[in-house]
């Protein structure tokens, strides 16, 4: 018996959307297969980092919470990516944004108002967009691989974030700690639901997805960002801009990874800490392809990945099993998903010996 | 500057630019069969984590080297198949790549932190090391030596046999190279997995090199910054030799500027931390004002093999 593959006449939309489900699901069989085979309870892994989060409901404030930044940069990613555009360095353009966001908490700090978060807000998104127009100005002035600078970005905004709260915005009464003072209640994102840690930014990063399929399926600039990515030179003919094409690329993903920074730095932390960049803009990236580049898809893969971070964290108290793996779960989705690609283009044929010879 | 400062920061210079040259030297080769492999950083890691643990087991530093090249063929091995055999995209996989590695570096290393090893010892006899130019020319261990014959060899290989023909044509022209009967695929396999081992060796450097023990993304963005090398360097080894010295030649001054004391300590730490990420960048920049970078980029490169029939 043999298989061959086959080339389908177009791809296959059954295929594009099932393959996330299988990926998810061969990663569950197969790390505990795999997580078994080196000496850890497997299955139980698996139970719950993919299972427990959901079973819990003490867990799902956990969830909406760790979401919510997956599924504001991924919509981001998601964008940039159909266009072509690379930007991996998100986890810089948060970094940023949640800084930007920290200076006006810390300038305000004291007062009162209404309007410091909105400004937190802001700026935190217009300084992801600062630092992802410079990828954008370097790749359209002098066509530098994209890639390689929002990445490079990335590993200076980190030394950005000690310089400051080691030195001009270190908390004077941290105890010689490098962070910044606790924002006050002004610059702090409310809980929306009494006694959760659910915040703002949960129902936003919703809205973000929501808002997002609108503009890429309904108007104008989601039909440049397709067309750009999938055929360049009919966008080329048909006038859309390339280099236009990369600065909205770059400002749309870096102002959500920015909003995504500064409403965590106002939610959860509440201070800017050296743990602050805590890998969210490298995990949107999975998030992105698992949801399929689209913005609704994206919501669910933010709340899968966040399934995996919960879960590792219950599977690290529960059963000892190291943080670590969380990492490995979340790349083998994506190796999964990468690896069923294929099956959207082509189709698996068996063949008997008869037909094989007859296609020869 | 007396001299035997010199030759301290010289020494310093040379470790700290190794791995970043060996890990350049195999993404160099896999670039110019065609392929992106953005999974060096992650390979190395993977690298890192089997060079430490053999090290800390047998204390045997070639064995550890070895493990490091197996454990990075393996690793290139998933991308191999992903990205040559199921035609998935380079760059996601690429990236993919570095997260499991990242992941399962860490893993396999959350047993091991905070064990020391020791470091890999010169190749030549210290005899031969104690005057201060012997010290500058027989005072390494065995991978500066490799590296730089690698370099040649490399350089060799590509340019003077053909088989390195055959891998150049394979990256300029893979339908060419297939219809005249070459395995475009088998070809970029085996480049896929020479610049797993050389990332491998890479990262393994790290404990036998430079911080005799395991630490969680000890390899600290270098993998991209061999990534960014190979374009600098126009795909042409020497230049990558050149390239890797500058990188050593920076990262030798955040840490005499962090040890403190003389001007280099004026300029805050952090600042230093950051100048080979942001020094990557101004190589970018310079080298396509210098001339459009593209031009001499293998032109398959990234790009899946389909055979047109």
């Amino acid at each position: 018996m043999q298989f061959r593959l086959e080339k389908r006449r177009e791809p296959s939309r059954f295929m594009l959307y099932a393959t996330p489900v299988a990926a998810v699901l061969l990663t569950m069989l197969l790390g505990g297969i795999i997580f078994s085979l080196i000496g850890y309870n497997g299955f139980g892994a698996v139970r719950e980092i993919f299972l427990t989060p959901l079973t819990n409901p003490y867990k799902w404030q956990d969830l909406g919470v760790k979401a919510a930044p997956l599924i504001i940069i991924g919509v981001g990613l998601s964008i940039a990516y159909r266009a072509n555009v690379w930007n991996i360095g998100a986890e810089g353009q948060y970094i940023i944004g949640g800084l930007a966001g920290t200076g006006v908490a810390l300038a305000t700090w004291g007062m009162t108002g209404w309007w410091i978060l909105p400004l937190m807000v802001l700026a935190g998104m217009a300084g992801g967009m600062a630092y992802a127009s410079i990828p954008a100005l370097l790749k359209t002035r002098l066509n530098v691989n994209e890639i390689l600078t929002s990445l490079m970005l990335t590993y200076a905004s980190v030394q950005l974030i000690y310089y400051l709260i080691r030195a001009p915005w270190k908390d004077p009464m941290g105890m010689g700690f490098p962070q910044t003072r606790l924002f006050s209640e002004a610059a702090r994102l409310p809980t929306i639901i009494p006694g959760t840690i659910v915040h703002l930014g949960v129902p936003m990063a919703v809205l973000v997805g929501f808002i997002a399929w609108f503009v890429m399926t309904r108007t104008v600039f989601g039909y440049r960002m397709r067309v750009v990515g999938a055929a360049p030179s009919a966008a080329r003919y048909g006038g859309f801009s390339e280099n236009k094409t990369i600065w909205l690329a770059m400002l749309v993903s870096g102002g959500l990874a920015g909003l995504a920074g500064v409403l965590e730095v106002a939610g959860p932390f509440q201070r800017m800490v050296p743990g602050f960049p805590t890998n969210y803009g490298f995990t949107a990236i999975i998030v992105a392809f698992l949801g399929r580049l689209n913005p609704l898809g994206v919501i669910v893969a933010g709340v899968v990945l966040a399934i995996t971070f919960v879960g590792g964290e219950v599977a690290q108290t529960t059963i000892g099993l190291p943080n670590a793996a969380t990492g490995i779960f979340q790349a083998m989705m994506l190796f999964f998903l990468l690896a069923a690609d294929i099956l959207i283009k082509y189709r698996v044929r068996r063949v008997t010996h008869q037909a094989s010879v007859e296609t020869a | 500057m007396d001299l035997t400062l010199a030759i301290a920061i010289l020494v310093t210079v040379v470790g700290a630019s190794t791995p970043i040259l060996i890990a350049a030297l195999g993404e160099l080769v896999v670039e110019r069969s065609g392929v992106l492999n953005l999974g060096v950083e992650g390979m190395m890691l993977i690298g890192a984590i089997a060079g430490f643990v053999v090290q800390f087991h047998t204390g045997n530093p070639y064995l550890a080297l070895l493990a490091g090249a197996a454990a990075g063929v393996m690793a290139s091995l998933i991308f191999g198949f992903l990205t040559l055999s199921l035609s998935a995209n380079q760059t996601a996989t690429g990236l993919a790549l570095t997260i499991f590695g990242t992941g399962f570096s860490a893993l396999a290393g959350s047993s091991y932190s905070a064990r020391p090893v020791t470091l890999m010892q010169p190749l030549f006899p210290v005899e031969l090391a104690t005057h201060p130019i012997g010290k500058v020319l027989f005072g390494y261990a065995f991978p500066i030596y490799f590296s730089f014959i690698m370099v040649v060899a490399i350089w060799y290989f590509l340019h003077k046999t053909r088989a390195g023909l055959i891998l150049r044509a394979v990256g300029e022209n893979d339908q060419s190279a297939h219809s005249i009967g070459y395995s475009v695929t088998g070809v970029r396999y085996l480049a896929v997995m020479f610049g797993g081992a050389m990332a491998g060796i890479a990262g393994a450097c790290f404990p036998l090199l430079l911080t005799p023990q395991w630490a969680e993304r000890m390899t600290a963005g270098r993998g991209w910054i061999a990534v960014a090398l190979v374009v600098f360097a126009s795909w042409k080894p020497f230049r990558l030799l050149a390239g890797a010295y500058l990188f050593g030649l920076v990262m030798t001054m955040e840490l005499y500027a962090k040890a403190g004391g003389g001007p280099l300590s004026v300029i805050p730490s952090e600042v230093w931390a950051a100048m080979p990420y942001l020094a990557t960048i101004a190589v970018l920049v310079l080298i396509s004002i210098r001339r459009d970078a593209s031009t001499n980029a293998p032109a398959c490169l990234g790009k899946p093999f389909l055979p047109a029939n």
